[in-house]
């Protein structure tokens, strides 16, 4: 919140400052709110603008949508008469995905802490070596993560290995740029007086660095752990094995018992590790 | 002086000891479930490698005459991502208000307000892309639509924190001299959580407009469909050239929200 001029007067001598609002105001005592934030007006003019000009521009057949809400509620309907009859085929499928999704997310912790420590301005303190890995992981981070595993798919093949190397790619540079900003926090002094007993470069990272930083990396990797699990069991959508695959499947093939009891898995398990990382947050 | 003294406290070491053991077993559990073995990457290193610089690399410009579909496809991807989040906060603002038992006129429901938004949010936008593409077909307005729900979900939780981290000393003074729910509302909560919204609000546009391209891909259409067909088509120099377009759409918003934060939290 800024200190706006009115605040100071109140501050110098507030009773003067009531007595001049009493002027003002004929005798009311003023009730709206006198620090507000002149640019959120303007913001939600132009968000609203924008939007409507959004709709319009998408061009969404309102009318036809409309006219199949109804489909909606059969397919809910349909989907939630489960079938458990594929029960094996769905469990293994989710192991697998849950697999995918932990084995990525220790590999890119590794290549995360690598990455983070040449990205870190404070490490090696060369400005172009940190800028250039940077700039190469904000590329990475941009594209969608299903961009990379169908690249990976590509020159892979089919399997676990495009999923969970095409995952690697974006957790790695999410991992790269968190963990700079949290070795970028530790205080300059902590680096320095290791530096003046001589200490090398690497040794003040494993000695210092590293382990101020750690409780962070654990926080970063359990927000992490939860967008993985539901990205790779997106990418089964756009042809990586896993539950994905067995979600899209089974609904173009109109075997509703089956997706429902596969959506409904893979929503307990997105809860779980919800509720889990939730509980560790608070004993932090 | 033999006895070393710890650097690191004793149930720190503990802690992280057994962060480091539970690491270790999950590897090796889940190595030998997926049967992912990282040798066999590196081995496969050649045919990665020429996959990069014959088939990827340079990036080509897609035909002449299809550059402004490329271009527009590019605006719908925006278009659907902003709309999308407008409409969910919109509804998610107002849900919200029933999800917190301090503000809620109806404290007992708020719990079930809050349990169904997380059901929406734990599963992914794709799955409810799919959901709604086998009830209302293929197109932009399903993408729309599944968007709106995940968006709404999260914003809804959001909203939720927002509310209760702010004192709620303003709210039950209003309640004690007898102002109405929208007094409440319009008095108390919009002016002490507006900027905390508009920043969860923001967020969301930055995670929508990835959302719509991977909504695209499955028949959402957008930049995202776009890409997928040229993938599916092995022209791969080409898909190179919309994905540094993405990439460029991606960061140019996400340094636009950025500014945008820094002035709203002023």
């Amino acid at each position: 919140m800024n200190m706006n001029s009115d605040e100071n007067i109140v501050m110098l001598n507030p009773q003067r400052k009531l007595i001049r609002d009493a002027q003002k105001t004929k005798g009311r005592i003023p009730v709206k709110c006198r620090q507000r934030n002149r640019f959120i007006p303007c913001f939600l003019a132009g968000v609203v603008v924008l939007s409507v000009l959004s709709l319009f521009y998408l061009e969404i057949d309102w009318g036809k949508m409309v006219s199949r809400v109804p489909d909606i509620g059969e397919v809910f309907w349909q989907l939630a008469h489960l079938d458990f009859a594929n029960m094996d085929l769905i469990l293994s499928s989710l192991v697998e995905t849950i697999s995918i999704a932990v084995l990525s997310l220790l590999y890119s912790l590794l290549l995360g802490i690598i990455f983070g420590m040449l990205a870190a301005r404070n490490i090696f303190r060369i400005p172009l070596l940190s800028v250039l890995t940077q700039s190469f992981f904000t590329f990475l981070r941009a594209v969608p993560t299903p961009v990379w595993v169908l690249l990976m798919l590509v020159c892979l093949g089919m399997g676990p290995e495009a999923g969970v190397a095409g995952l690697c790619v974006h957790t790695t540079a999410f991992f790269t740029k968190s963990f700079a900003q949290s070795f970028e926090s530790i205080p300059d002094e902590t680096i320095e007086a290791l530096e003046v007993t001589g200490a090398g470069r690497l040794s003040i990272f494993f000695n210092a660095v590293l382990p101020a930083a750690l409780s962070q990396i654990v926080a970063w990797a359990g927000m992490r752990l939860e967008t993985n699990f539901s990205e790779c069991a997106i990418l089964g959508m756009v042809g990586a094995g896993g539950i994905g695959y067995v979600i899209s499947n089974s609904l173009q093939g109109y075997d509703y018992g089956t997706a429902g009891t596969a959506i409904l898995l893979v929503f307990l398990v997105a809860y779980c590790i919800e509720r889990l990382f939730v509980r560790i947050k608070k004993r932090f | 002086m033999t006895k070393k003294i710890p650097l690191i406290a004793h149930d720190l070491k503990k802690l992280y000891t057994g962060f480091l053991i539970a690491a270790v077993v999950l590897f090796a559990v889940t190595s030998i479930l997926t049967e992912f073995n990282i040798f066999t990457l590196i081995s496969n290193g050649d045919a990665f490698w020429s996959f990069l610089t014959e088939d990827f690399l340079p990036p080509a410009l897609p035909k002449a005459s299809r550059i402004p579909g490329v271009l527009s496809s590019v605006v719908v991807t925006l278009a659907l991502a902003m709309s999308a989040t407008t409409v969910a906060a919109i509804l998610a603002f107002f849900v919200s208000l029933f999800g917190s038992e301090k503000v809620s006129p109806f404290p007992q429901f708020a719990k079930v307000v809050r349990g169904f938004a997380t059901f929406l949010r734990n599963i992914p936008a794709l799955v409810w892309a799919f959901i709604l593409f086998s009830s209302l077909g293929i197109g932009t307005g399903v993408g729309f639509v599944a968007l709106c729900i995940t968006s709404f979900a999260f914003m809804v939780r959001a909203f939720v924190e927002t509310m209760e981290d702010v004192s709620q000393d303003c709210v039950e003074s209003l309640q004690a001299v007898g102002a109405t729910f929208p007094q409440r509302v319009a008095q108390a909560i919009l002016p002490s959580c507006l900027s905390g919204f508009l920043s969860w609000f923001l967020y969301c546009v930055e995670v929508n407009i990835r959302a719509s391209t991977i909504v695209g891909m499955v028949g959402g259409g957008g930049v995202g469909l776009t890409l997928f067909s040229y993938i599916k088509s092995f022209q791969y120099d080409v898909a190179l050239s919309i994905i540094l377009l993405v990439a460029v759409m991606v960061i140019v918003v996400d340094q636009i929200t950025a500014r945008l934060r820094k002035e709203i939290l002023k």
